[in-house]
């Protein structure tokens, strides 16, 4: 039922976002390519539909590694190629270890844009599209901070130690507590939880512990936001504040209950979406402008936000709205800013 | 190439025709035969199948799950299993980034070393196995948590990801614009373990001691040396895998082989128990154990490109293992019934 209504809702984002549709390849055949199983990229699977059917693209195809593992991505990545896949939507299963595959896709033809996490230049890919992961955890924590009322402890609960973006969030994170001048600290950063099994054991134990000395709770990986959701809810103490990351069903639902105190939307279904359309584009005669205004990030200097927003109690349910917003920006801006098209 | 330690049970007298007969029931004939029909099979019906870039691609993950084969079988001799081989390759690449990274050591320093620390971890293996008279299963099961743990700690679990350009250039090397270097590798190393088991005495004294231990001892046979010493070797093949991968990604990555190095394990066993290495010790099939790898994955990449379901490749795969367990018992059931072994 939930899916049913997500599926819904990312339709009806698509079909507002459609104006302005330009001839497609149809040979244009993209692979969306997370780096392992994870309810992040679910929307990716929509999006690459969707793109299918607004911009007459041949096929955006959402292909999942059967674990978490860079050689199984690399593999699976080599395979596509082989079937014929001639663009590539790619969340980076490492930094760099993906880059050779890549490098491979592209000497045969293809072309890549690292999704949602980033290569380290030089890289092949065309360029990196994904939530400035960074900015979203600094504002996510300065949310929290003002929930505490600007003082206290603050725990962090993060994602894969080999995702690149773990480190630059544990940092963010820092950055926006050591701006409170010491009035506010993080007491602990648990990583290498983004999994039910590993969550639910580190975050329970360690809430039994030490609850009373957690004044807030800052979540940056999906699965993590999810058990320190229902951990909360378990203590019923709303006590203790919480940002969360992502939209899953029960951070939203702990927001309307007052449990969780907000949430951090990233736009996975964006970056399927028009990553699809941008690829289908560059196939189809369009190219990158010069001028193109290229953010930075840790690891690449041609890095394109594919937007964050926070939602409180009061946007709860308007979140599709949120997203629909940010998705259709993004979208935009490439046709403005960094598509020239003849 | 199988290398038995027995005498042959055909009689000379049969001459050629029962030498034909040997290869046409050999188990190397066999999957030489499966490869073809299944190779045949996926090219018929996919037309990337048989596409340069798709045989490129296949080829070097063959060069790799071969090495990994490898590192198993020569344990599988002495009848015992390392379930570490995952985390040594893991902590030998990562030994191998150090070296080349943090140390700047040239390759030709960091590659040797790495393959040495490789075969000083089986060593520490074999030495327990040895003294402890514990089965390898319990030995190597605690050591893949130590030797992945105090590599985690020690890098914490940060890959070096600024190697030199040619490693991963040599992942990329295609030998006559088609052949993976890395296939051209687990081949020349496949001809080395050859010669090794079946002309040096070194290697006949392995085989000796892992078909029948008691009768080796008594023959003079110190088979204690020779249980770590196939450890120690397979300790190095591991590393020699495990640098394989990184130059397939031109990175040492702790997580290359999944969590405690585990995602090596099905493949370690399929390609040598596929290729006729008995289980129970004292026969390899060095060219059987290549040939398994083969067979393993050109059904794995005809799958992956079917698109039958990415997560039914790992289910067939584990049958796969079960048919050739069940095949190596009746195997051995059929050589034990012939004198064999």
């Amino acid at each position: 039922m939930k899916s049913a209504i997500r599926t819904l809702a990312l339709s009806a984002i698509s079909t507002l976002l459609l104006a302005g549709a330009a001839t497609a390849d149809p040979e244009t055949k993209v692979a969306l390519v997370p780096g392992g199983p994870h309810p992040y990229f679910s929307a990716w699977e929509q999006a690459g539909k969707d793109a299918v059917k607004d911009f007459g693209i041949g096929a955006a195809d959402y292909r999942v590694p059967q674990k978490w593992e860079l050689s199984q991505q690399s593999q699976l990545l080599e395979s596509l190629l082989s079937q014929g896949y001639n663009s590539f939507l790619i969340f980076p299963g490492d930094a760099v270890g993906t880059t050779p595959v890549v490098q491979e896709i592209v000497e045969n033809g293809g072309q890549a844009l690292a999704l949602a996490g980033c290569l380290k230049d030089p890289t092949p890919a065309l360029f990196c599209m994904g939530t400035d992961v960074a900015n979203s955890a600094y504002l996510g924590t300065k949310e929290l901070i003002k929930a505490m009322g600007g003082k206290g402890s603050i725990a962090h609960f993060t994602g894969f130690l080999v995702d690149p973006n773990t480190q630059l969030r544990i940092d963010a994170v820092q950055k926006a507590a050591d701006e409170t001048n010491g009035a506010v600290k993080v007491i602990q950063v648990i990583a290498d939880i983004d999994a039910p099994q590993p969550a639910e054991e580190k975050i329970n134990a360690y809430l039994a512990a030490h609850a009373a000395e957690v004044d807030g709770i800052v979540t940056t990986a999906w699965v993590p936001a999810v058990t320190a959701a229902n951990a909360l809810r378990k203590i019923g103490d709303k006590r203790i504040k919480m940002v969360g990351i992502d939209h899953d069903e029960v951070v939203l639902k702990a927001i309307k209950d007052g449990f969780v105190n907000g949430t951090m939307l990233q736009n996975p279904y964006g970056q399927g979406y028009v990553g699809s359309y941008v690829l289908d584009k560059l196939r189809s005669g369009c190219t990158i402008k010069e001028s193109a205004p290229w953010a930075k990030n840790a690891l690449t200097a041609k890095f394109v936000d594919s937007g964050t927003v926070f939602v409180d109690a009061s946007q709860v349910d308007t979140y599709v709205d949120a997203m629909r917003g940010i998705t259709k920006t993004l979208k935009e801006n490439f046709d403005k800013d960094f598509l020239a098209c003849k | 190439m199988s290398i038995e330690t027995s005498p042959p049970a055909v009689p000379e007298a049969a001459g050629g025709t029962s030498q034909i007969q040997k290869i046409l029931f050999s188990n190397e004939f066999g999957l030489v035969v499966l490869i073809v029909l299944a190779f045949a099979f996926f090219a018929s019906l996919l037309p990337g199948f048989s596409a340069p870039f798709s045989l490129f691609a296949i080829g070097r993950q063959i060069g790799i799950d071969t090495m990994i084969g490898f590192a198993m079988m020569a344990v599988i001799v002495t009848g015992g299993l390392d379930l570490s081989v995952g985390a040594i390759g893991v902590s030998a690449a990562m030994v191998f980034g150090w070296l080349c990274e943090r140390l700047g050591l040239p390759l030709a320093v960091s590659i040797p070393g790495a393959i040495l620390f490789g075969a000083l971890l089986g060593t520490i293996n074999g030495y327990a196995v040895v003294r402890s008279g514990v089965h390898s299963f319990i030995i190597t099961l605690a050591s893949m948590s130590i030797f992945f743990g105090v590599m985690i700690f020690l890098t914490k679990a940060e890959a070096f990801r600024g190697l030199p350009p040619e490693v991963a250039a040599l992942g990329r090397l295609k030998l006559g614009g088609k052949v993976s270097a890395l296939l051209a590798i687990s081949v020349a190393v496949c001809i080395a373990l050859s010669v090794f088991y079946r002309y040096t005495t070194l290697g006949r004294r392995v085989l000796a001691a892992g078909a029948n231990p008691r009768a080796a001892e008594v023959s003079g046979v110190r088979t204690g040396r020779m249980f770590i010493a196939c450890h120690a070797l397979t300790g190095a093949l591991a590393a020699l895998a495990g640098l394989m991968v990184t130059a397939r990604t031109g990175a040492a990555v702790p997580s290359m082989a999944g969590q405690l190095g585990q995602d090596w394990l099905l493949p370690a066993f399929l390609a040598p128990v596929l290729g006729g290495t008995l289980l129970s010790g004292g026969r390899v099939a060095v060219f059987g154990t290549l040939l398994g790898a083969a067979f393993v994955n050109v059904i794995t990449a005809g799958l992956l490109q079917l698109r039958i379901g990415e997560f039914w490749i790992q289910a067939c795969l584990g049958l796969m293992l079960l048919a050739a367990v069940l095949a190596d018992r009746g195997r051995h059931v059929l050589l034990r019934r012939r004198g064999l072994v």
